[in-house]
Parts: C-alpha cells; structure tokens; sequence
C-alpha cells in the first residue's frame, strides 16, 4: 500500500531509528487518513459506520404486504441516517420461498438504497433452485472486500447435507422443508470442505494483525441444533480465524439480539425486518443481553435493523434499532468488560419465553 | 329351611355376585381401563396433537402466508401453563383458546375458529403437549 | 396593658389572615369511571386558589396584546377546545397543532402533543410566551404586568402569602385545570354501575367492535377500575405525514427515529364535543376517524406497528361511532 511509504521511507525503515519512532508517533497523531501506525506499529484501522439490515422474507406483494412495508421501511430508515452510513450489509433470507419472484421484488426494494449495498444468501433463498436465481441477480454467494484497513469475508454458511435426491422431492417441497426451523428431520447447516479451503486461500493474503469481519448467516457456533441455530463444523471454520487478532461475526437467521464470544471472536445477531423468533429453550449464550418478549398486538414489535460502528481497534459496537421500541447500543468495550450483560431489575429474572 | 338348603342359596348367591363382579354387571365404574382401552385413548389423543401439528404449521390458516410456528417454533413463547390470565393484548382474563383466536385474527389476518371446533382443540392438544411437565402457573406473566 | 393588647391583636389578624390562605383545602370529586388525578405535592389544592387560577384562566391581559386568554382556545363552551382546526392566537395567527381539551387533561403523565413537559403547570407556561398564542416577550414581562393590576397583587397575596412570580401564576391555572374533570357519562353508567340501558345497542356493539376487531383499545386504554382511554404513550399513526414536511411530533423531544410523527394518544372522553381531530386537525368527523383508522391509517416509514387494516363493515363503523358519542360525561360546573 502506497502509505507504507510515508515521508520517502517505508515504515520497517522508519522505526529502525529512535528519530523514525518519534516521527511515527508524531505522523500518528496529524495524519488522518489511511492507515495509522502507532508508535508500537500497532496497525489501527480507520473508524467507521455501517447498516445492517436483514432476514426481510418476502412474500409477492398480494400474498403478505407487512413483509414488504417493513424492508422498505428499513430501506427508509437507513437512507434517513445522517451522517450517511459507509455501506449497508443485507445479512441473507431476502425471500421467503426462494421465489424468482420474491427476490426480483427484494432486489428491487433495496435498489433504493442510497449506500452501497453488500449482500448474503440464506437458506429461504437458496433451496428452491440451489442458488441459481440468487447468482444471477447478485453475484457469488462468498467473496470478500477490503474497506478501511478491515477485511470482509461474506460466507455462504447454510449449506446442508443433499437429502432431497435419495428422498426424491421437488424443488418446492426442498424449499418448505428448509423454510421450516422447526424441521424435525432438518439437516445441520454447514460451512462446508469446499468453501473452508476458498476461506484459508483467501485469508493467506490477509496479516494477523489485521481486523477481521466475517458475515454468515448462520452463527458460526453451535447455539441451539432443533432450529438450526448452528453452524456444524464452527469449529473448523473458528480454527481458520483463530490466528486473527481481532475478528468479528455478524450473522442474520436467529431473528433476535445476540452477542458471544468465543476466543478471539465476538459475535453479534442482529433483529430481522418481518418477524422475532423467541430465544431458545437451551444455548442462548450469557453474554446475550436478551430482548423482552414481543407484543404481537404491534405487528413490528421485535422487528427492526442495526447500526455498526467499526472502531479504531477493528472491534465494533452495535446498535439495534427495534420498531416500537427505543435504540439499543451494545459497546466492545462492555462485552470484554467481563461485567455484561448487566443484572436484570431486582426481582426480576430477564425476559421469560 | 335346611340347614344345607340355606348354605347352599348362600353360596350360590356369592358366586352371583362374583360373577357379576367379574363381568363388570354390577360393579362396572369401580374397574381399572382395559390395555384396549388405554391404547385407543391415547391413539386419539395422538391423532389430535398430529393434527395440531399440521394446523400449528400450516400457512393457510391466515392470510398472509405466515403460520403459527413462525414466531412461536415447537410452539415456543407460547405458555400454555399460565392460562387463563389476564391478556395484555385483549385487556381482561382469558383462556388459550382465547389468544389462539386472537393470533389467528390480528397477526395472522385469517378467521377465527369456532372454540369448541375439532381444529381448535387439535391445537390446543399441541401445544399444551409440547409444555408437557410444565407445572401450571395460572395468571403468570 | 392596652398596647399589648394592640400588638397581639394586630399579631393575630397578620398570622390569621396568612394562615386562612392555606386553610380551605379543596376536596376533588371523582366521577363514576375516573381515578384521583396526580396532584404536585408542592402544588395542593384549595379554594382559594382555584378561584385565582379561574380568574387567570379566562384573562385576556395574559397576552402582549390583551385579546387572548386560555379560554380562547379552551372554551368551556366549545368542550374546553375551540372547534378549529389548529388555534388563533394574537393577531390572528395559526399555530401548527389542534388545541387539546383541558377536560381530564390532569390525567396525562406528558402535557402537548409531544409530551415534551411533564406537568400542568409547566404546560401552562408555554402558551404565555409562544409568539403565535399569548406572545408575551418574556415570563418576567408577564409577572411585571399582572404586578401592576393591584387586584392580582392582593389575590396572590391572599393565596400564596408572596409576590407574582410565574411559578405560582401557572400553579394557580393548573390548580383550577386538575378540577375540570369529567366522568359519569353513559358509558361509565354502563360499564362500571352496569346500568344495562345506560347506552343503546348499537353502542354496545360498537364497544365490541372497540374491544376486539377494532384493535382500539390497546392505545385508548381502559381497564375494570377506571377509564381515562389513553395509554400515555405516544404512536405514529400516518396523520400529517404525507406533507412535504411533517410535523415530527415525539421526535423532537427525544431523537429517536422511532418517534418520528408519533403523538400522544389522546383521551376519547368528551370526544364528541371535541371536533376537528388528530394532532393538526385534519380530520373533522368521527366517521373521518374511524375511516382512517379502517383504512390502516396513513402508511409511512415510522408507522406504529398496532396500525394495521381494519375490514371493518359499514355497520361496524356506525356502532362504533354511537359507542363514541356515549363518552360524553357530566361537565364540570364554573
């Protein structure tokens, strides 16, 4: 990178000689773009914002209009932010069987956008014609970006075991079976062989130090197997990341406030645009400050989008941004605090589902 | 009449009796229910929760292609066990078939069923069997 | 011995005529179907200055130019409303927003549209100096003034034992508000004294409709024990949002987006004295309101999640109004 050469001299050359460090330290201090070397050349990324918006499963217009007013109202709301957010991450189920249809209208709703837009797969979107409408319209399912000093990886972590040929099922009966969480005979979702070595190819190039970002739709741990709140070869995936210093999951799928960490990686969930799922009867990690029940009366109670905000360091805060409800900010700062998530209320044992 | 005469009567009114006992004649409520019996209470028990399933699944019993299972899976946040309570979402004290109703009306945008209809129940078989064990907290928030 | 006399004589009419400023306490009435309003501690009632706040209420020389007092806007006449569709304050001049009720006002938790005061009191001091309302320059322009009508010095006086300071001119008007309660209506005789013949049929399916299909009753809250008919929260429900630039209501109180064009629900008692309706006006019948609501109000990005379509039938509609038009209550006497 061109800033390596900063003042006419590369930055191992800099900090070779004592004045090189006090410079450095000095460039650290007026120099506001690009990366930023501290004096310990510690490698700092540029701080910055982006939205979040997910799991909009939509339905065609004359089937489930709610759907629909809620993508396009996340669209408003992400479009109303001031200052303007770097880009808008879409975290997968735009549709909800998976229809042409179904994805040509999402596509269309987030057109309108005035961000970039990055996007994933989810299952609801994948499963009816194993991707090919989804190719088309948006490219391929796991690439990865650069922005800032962060590196972006974007997974296609819902791939599962091929049950439908020896079962003999149509497209459609593949994609109801998918679509249902509760699925007693559903398969794991994997990250898959394939697509760990394209991960380990494409993480060769990328240095420890640097912050790392990986959105999934799926978890990228094991939460809860019944509804697929899992990711079946996490470990293997996590194994891959674990040389990072920094690195952090955003996942859709689980519908709910969510936040781990394992290691070296946080994860966050973020809420979706057209229902809430209920948190799980086992596996909701601790770390999770838990959303109150939603009230059904509001047809968007615990729905809603997220804002991000990459820090310096390549860790994140986030702030949900539920309809009906007030703003809800979680900071790094006090996930690591080892004193999250606060105590509930006396008297009161958090949110019952 | 003879002493052997009355010994006689006496025995046979006794296996009358037993007789009767054994059949279930006389003393049919006080019998335990047969293996056959059992079997058939709970295949129609069954039958009920497996329809509950279907219906508890199904996206046609509203309107908007949503289903039950979609914000409540395996009949989740569903509470059975504290009903009747005092629903926010209605204002006053209520059974579940009561919120069933309501869910289908508002969320689901479909009609109501009739409460003591077969799909109704059948839901209700569901859901309350997958809160089996659950101890009953009646009013409970 | 005689000047003694004198001294505890004068002592004694001094501490006496202090003392019966704080002596006759005002016990408020509740009405069938209400709930004792939430009174200040540092505010108590008494009779003396719910005749001050009274006299203030219907003063005109509360504004710069002498031509509007509260009851301009609040006319007891008018069902302490005015009939417009947003208020004319000095010289002639519109503000944004439909003037309130004062009737139950004392049962709001927020004062405004927006909520943005907690109090009657601090309520009252917005209007004095708004300039397209009362418009005096300042509340110190107001004090000077009323310290220059004698009659009011001695009132003040005689209530406060102190000189005119704002705090205690807006004390005595929400002192008289917290009295211009109403309940007793059909409906509470129905509901709550189960009068059965209180209100006719068609109301009481319209209060079926109100209960269930109509979804009414999570924001216009009542409950077995009283009925005030709002749940002191604040909802976007579409109204004004179709202009190029809406009112934001809520959102400038608090920031959040999601109080973008949401308002205060209000209370549906005496709703029918009440006429335009909604927040700027807009909407001049009952059948107007209850349509709009049908129709899943005004769709908008901020749209209050319980605002969804009604399918009401025609039918509906009218018992629904009917059962409106039966929360007239008894009006307070002046």
């Amino acid at each position: 990178m061109d800033s390596n050469k900063k003042n006419g001299m590369t930055r191992r050359e800099l900090l070779r000689t004592g004045t090189g460090a006090a410079a450095v330290t000095l460039l650290a201090g007026i120099s506001p773009f690009g990366l930023v070397r501290a004096a310990f050349g510690e490698e700092k990324a540029e701080p910055f914002t982006f939205a979040y918006l997910s799991d909009a499963h939509l339905y065609v217009k004359n089937i489930n209009q709610k759907f629909v007013d809620a993508l396009v109202k996340g669209v408003q709301n992400v479009n109303d932010m001031n200052p303007a957010p770097d880009f808008v991450f879409f975290g997968g189920d735009l549709a909800q069987l998976g229809h042409p249809d179904e994805l040509k209208l999402g596509k269309e709703i987030l057109s309108d956008l005035k961000p970039k837009l990055h996007i994933m797969v989810g299952e609801h979107d994948w499963y009816r014609d194993m991707g090919e409408t989804w190719k088309t319209l948006f490219g391929p399912d796991r690439y990865s970006f650069d922005h800032k000093g962060i590196h972006f990886v974007v997974l296609n972590s819902v791939i599962v075991k091929d049950y439908w040929t020896p079962n003999k099922m149509t497209p459609e009966q593949r994609m109801l079976a998918m679509a249902q969480l509760d699925n007693p005979k559903g398969e794991a979702f994997t990250v898959g062989e394939e697509q760990r070595d394209w991960l380990q190819t494409d993480l060769k190039k990328v240095k420890s130090e640097t912050p790392v970002v990986v959105f999934s739709h799926s978890p990228l741990y094991k939460l809860y197997r019944p509804w697929n709140f899992w990711t079946d070869d996490a470990e293997e995936v996590r194994k891959l990341l674990s040389r990072f210093k920094t690195v952090t999951v955003f996942h859709g799928h689980t519908h709910q406030v969510l936040t781990n960490r394992i290691g070296n990686i946080t994860f966050h969930g973020f809420l979706s645009t057209s229902w809430p799922w209920p948190y799980a009867p086992k596996g909701t990690p601790e770390l999770t400050l838990q959303m109150d029940r939603p009230d059904p009366f509001f047809s968007t109670d615990g729905c809603g989008w997220g804002i991000i905000d990459m820090l310096g360091s390549g860790q994140a805060d986030k702030t949900y941004e539920p309809w009906n409800r007030s703003p809800m900010k979680v900071t790094y700062e006090e996930i690591a605090s080892g004193k999250w998530p606060p105590a509930y209320p006396q008297g009161s044992s958090g949110p019952s589902y | 009449m003879t002493i052997k005469k009355g010994i006689l009567t006496s025995l046979c009114i006794t296996a009358l009796i037993v007789f009767a006992g054994y059949t279930g004649i006389v003393f049919a409520h006080g019998q335990p229910h047969s293996a056959q019996d059992l079997k058939l209470f709970e295949m129609a028990y069954q039958k009920a929760v497996d329809q509950g399933y279907k219906i508890f699944h199904d996206a046609k019993l509203g309107t908007t292609g949503q289903s039950c299972d979609m914000c409540h899976p395996d009949a989740a946040n569903t509470h059975p066990e504290t009903y009747p309570k005092y629903q926010t979402q209605i204002k006053k004290v209520i059974g579940l078939r009561d919120m069933i109703n309501w869910c289908i009306l508002n969320p689901l945008k479909g009609k109501e069923l009739a409460p003591d209809s077969e799909e109704m129940i059948a839901l209700e078989a569901y859901i309350t069997n997958q809160r089996k064990g659950t101890p009953l907290a009646p009013g409970k928030h | 011995m005689l000047a003694l006399k004198i001294v505890f004589s004068i002592l004694f009419l001094l501490v006496s005529s202090n003392l019966s400023a704080y002596c006759e306490p005002y016990k408020l009435a509740i009405p069938l179907g209400l709930t004792e309003p939430a009174i200040p501690e540092n505010n108590p009632m008494t009779v003396e200055k719910i005749a001050l706040g009274k006299k203030l209420y219907f003063d005109k020389r509360l504004s710069a130019d002498d031509t509007v007092a509260c009851s301009n806007c609040h006319d007891p006449k008018l069902g302490f409303a005015d009939a417009l569709p947003t208020s004319a304050g000095i010289r002639g001049q519109f503000g944004p927003r439909n003037a309130p009720t004062v009737l139950n006002s004392a049962f709001y938790d927020l004062q405004f549209w927006d909520g943005r005061v907690p109090s009657l009191e601090d309520q009252a001091k917005g209007p004095i100096i708004n300039p397209v309302e009362m418009g005096m320059a300042s509340h110190d322009d107001l004090v000077k003034k009323l310290k220059g009508i004698p009659e009011y010095v001695k009132d003040f006086q005689a209530v406060f034992g102190a000189e005119i300071t704002i705090d205690r001119i807006v004390q005595a008007i929400a002192a008289f508000e917290r009295t211009l309660i109403s309940g007793n209506s059909p409906f509470d005789r129905f509901f709550y004294n189960s009068e059965s013949d209180a209100i006719s049929e068609p109301a009481k399916k319209g209060l079926l409709v109100f209960r269930g299909k109509g979804r009414c009753l999570n924001c216009h809250d009542f409950n077995p024990i009283y009925a005030l008919f709002t749940d002191n929260k604040f909802h976007n429900i579409g109204v004004g949002m179709d202009k190029a630039e809406p009112d934001p209501g809520r959102f400038k109180v608090t920031g959040n987006s999601a109080d973008q064009g949401a308002f205060k629900t209000s209370t549906l008692r005496n709703i029918a004295l009440t006429a335009p309706y909604m927040h700027d006006g807009s909407q001049k019948t009952l059948e107007e309101v209850v349509e709009f609501y049908n129709q899943g109000g005004h769709k908008n990005p901020y749209l209050d999640g319980g605002i969804v379509p009604l399918n009401l039938t025609d039918q509906e509609k009218k018992d629904l109004v009917e059962f409106l038009k039966s929360l007239t209550g008894e009006l307070p006497k002046l």
